[in-house]
């Protein structure tokens, strides 16, 4: 069947359709991924966006159906090249799945001058249709994309992931499954809680430190957060990681800026300044901290980008807060960043020796 | 039979969290001395110091310690009075916040002797100390601010430090 990938700006791309037969719009997001589709289709992060894989053939190794990073929240649309793939055993198609998950695809696009035509024009909405009118193009101008993303994301329950280690606190602003799947691999006691949980409720479970998650979205979109993480950042450690991290340079007076080319790649060098060391991570972001202002703020840089020289993690120079911008916890890409949880859970044993020994405190 | 219990990458990161706990717990670290104890100990130095340069883009001063005429396990007849000469460290410690490192902590004699030589040459505002690893069973009244890794052991074992600039790569091994 026959169907339409619309622009904001007008441009039309055709396509033939696959998965669910809705009509659908939202933030076109140009991604870079060549494996994880699955992961990516599942990733919150996606929330309220129409991912467009870049990659000419992608799937072609299959998909796997146990590699999820959430239940229920979905991206709005896929737009893919040639290859329709199916999972690993044959079992269903791509095609299906999405169908299943109620999201609509549009396939045999040309999507190489589909990302070119973003990479000039910047990001913008975008709608899978069954027409090309001009009825159409008007819709989509008009469209206001909901500024409440992370709300519909969010865990609205409080839950458990328990274990019998070190007890830490997910501020869900759009968790993927893999970071809970990093902190049980270490034995974290955590739990799980609204993004708009108030500082008392996150004391009262008296973590050992405090996890701000990956979310869609800008960051302004969410000031409530913002003031529970400066009631917070001087009694306990904390690591931000992706839309958690934009919020703790926000809450420290440093600024955001859009990049100018977003990253959305699940396999982009990103170097540690201290050593040098290189590592290959999976970014998701639109986003990053301004270089200008992170002189005069608290914070040193720990990650920059090698690709564009963009700051990609942070540390507070004298709070236990540590912050890395791309997503440490892998799915999809290679798990160069898993390192990142270690470090944190060393930074809380630091702090926690430190309370027994008696050494100068914070 | 040596086991690896620290890899490369591992110790790599070990210096890097102690760098970042040196900047956290210093406010401005433009007072600090890293003074390393012979030999390990230099090359530990050396890589905290290259990370705060990275980090802060300061150059922190890095002198090397030989406490060998301080040990105490010299007994006085051996002892020659004329060895324990002040040894110039090149730095000057009057007033700066010392850092001492060291592979290996264990009965902390040898962070004795390396304070008592760096009292011989200055007097410094306060000394702090950053180890690889502690392995315990100290028999004197010192800890460390900075730890690697901490290593409980028996007194039998073995910890054995291989670092690149002298051993070629980077690992830990008990044994």
């Amino acid at each position: 069947m026959k169907r339409y990938l619309i622009l904001e700006d007008g441009t039309v791309f055709p396509g033939v359709g696959f998965g669910s037969s809705i009509i659908t719009t939202g933030q076109l997001v140009i991604s870079n991924n060549r494996t994880g589709i699955e992961q990516s289709v599942t990733d919150p992060d996606a929330e309220g966006q129409i991912l467009a894989f870049a990659i000419p053939s992608i799937g072609s190794s299959g998909i796997n159906r146990d590699f999820y990073e959430s239940i229920n929240s979905q991206c709005k649309g896929v737009v893919i090249g040639s290859s329709s793939p199916s999972t690993i055993d044959g079992s269903i198609s791509f095609g299906d799945w999405i169908a299943s998950l109620g999201i609509p695809g549009i396939k045999n696009v040309d999507v190489r001058e589909l990302s070119k035509h973003i990479a000039e024009h910047g990001e913008m909405k975008a709608s899978i249709m069954d027409t090309h009118d001009e009825h159409a193009i008007d819709q989509i101008k008009a469209l206001v994309l909901p500024p409440d993303l992370v709300k519909r994301v969010s865990t609205r329950q409080s839950y458990p992931n328990p274990n019998m280690g070190i007890k830490i606190v997910v501020v869900d602003l759009g968790l993927k499954y893999s970071i809970l799947r990093q902190l049980s691999y270490r034995d974290c006691n955590s739990v799980i809680v609204n993004y708009n949980a108030t500082p008392e409720e996150i004391e009262n479970l008296h973590p050992d430190g405090i996890i701000f998650s990956n979310g869609p979205g800008s960051p302004s979109d969410i000031p409530q957060t913002i003031k529970t993480i400066k009631a917070l950042q001087k009694k306990y450690p904390i690591l931000g990681i992706g839309l958690g991290n934009l919020l703790i340079a926000l809450a420290n007076d440093c600024k955001i800026i859009k990049l100018a080319q977003p990253h959305h790649e699940s396999s982009l060098a990103v170097k540690e300044v201290a050593s040098g060391k290189i590592d290959f991570v999976n970014h998701n972001h639109s986003y990053t901290i301004d270089q200008k202002y992170i002189g005069s703020s608290d914070f040193i840089v720990t990650n920059i980008c090698v690709a564009d020289g963009s700051i990609e993690g942070i540390r507070h120079e004298y709070l236990p807060i540590m912050c890395v911008l791309f997503e440490p916890e892998a799915a999809p890409g290679p798990n160069d960043g898993y390192y990142v949880f270690d470090e944190f859970l060393d930074l809380i044993d630091s702090i926690k020796f430190q309370d027994d020994g008696g050494v100068d405190q914070w | 039979m040596a086991k690896e219990i620290i890899d490369g990458q591992t110790m790599t990161r070990a210096l890097t969290r102690i760098t970042y706990e040196i900047i956290e717990r210093n406010k401005g670290i433009d007072d600090l001395v890293l003074v390393g104890i012979k030999t390990r100990g230099v090359y530990v130095a050396h890589r905290i110091e290259s990370r705060l340069k990275q980090l802060e883009n300061i150059s922190i001063p890095v002198a090397e310690l030989d406490i060998t005429p301080y040990r105490d396990d010299v007994t006085h007849e051996e002892k020659n009075p004329a060895d324990v000469v002040p040894q110039p460290l090149g730095v000057d410690i009057n007033n700066k916040h010392v850092i001492l490192t060291d592979d290996v902590l264990y009965t902390g004699r040898t962070i004795r002797a390396a304070m008592d030589a760096l009292m011989t040459v200055g007097r410094p505002k306060k000394i702090s100390l950053a180890v690889l690893v502690d392995r315990g069973h100290r028999e004197l009244p010192i800890r460390a601010d900075f730890v690697g890794k901490n290593i409980p052991t028996s007194q039998k074992e073995k910890i054995k430090v291989s670092m690149k600039e002298i051993d070629g790569e980077d690992k830990i091994e008990i044994e």
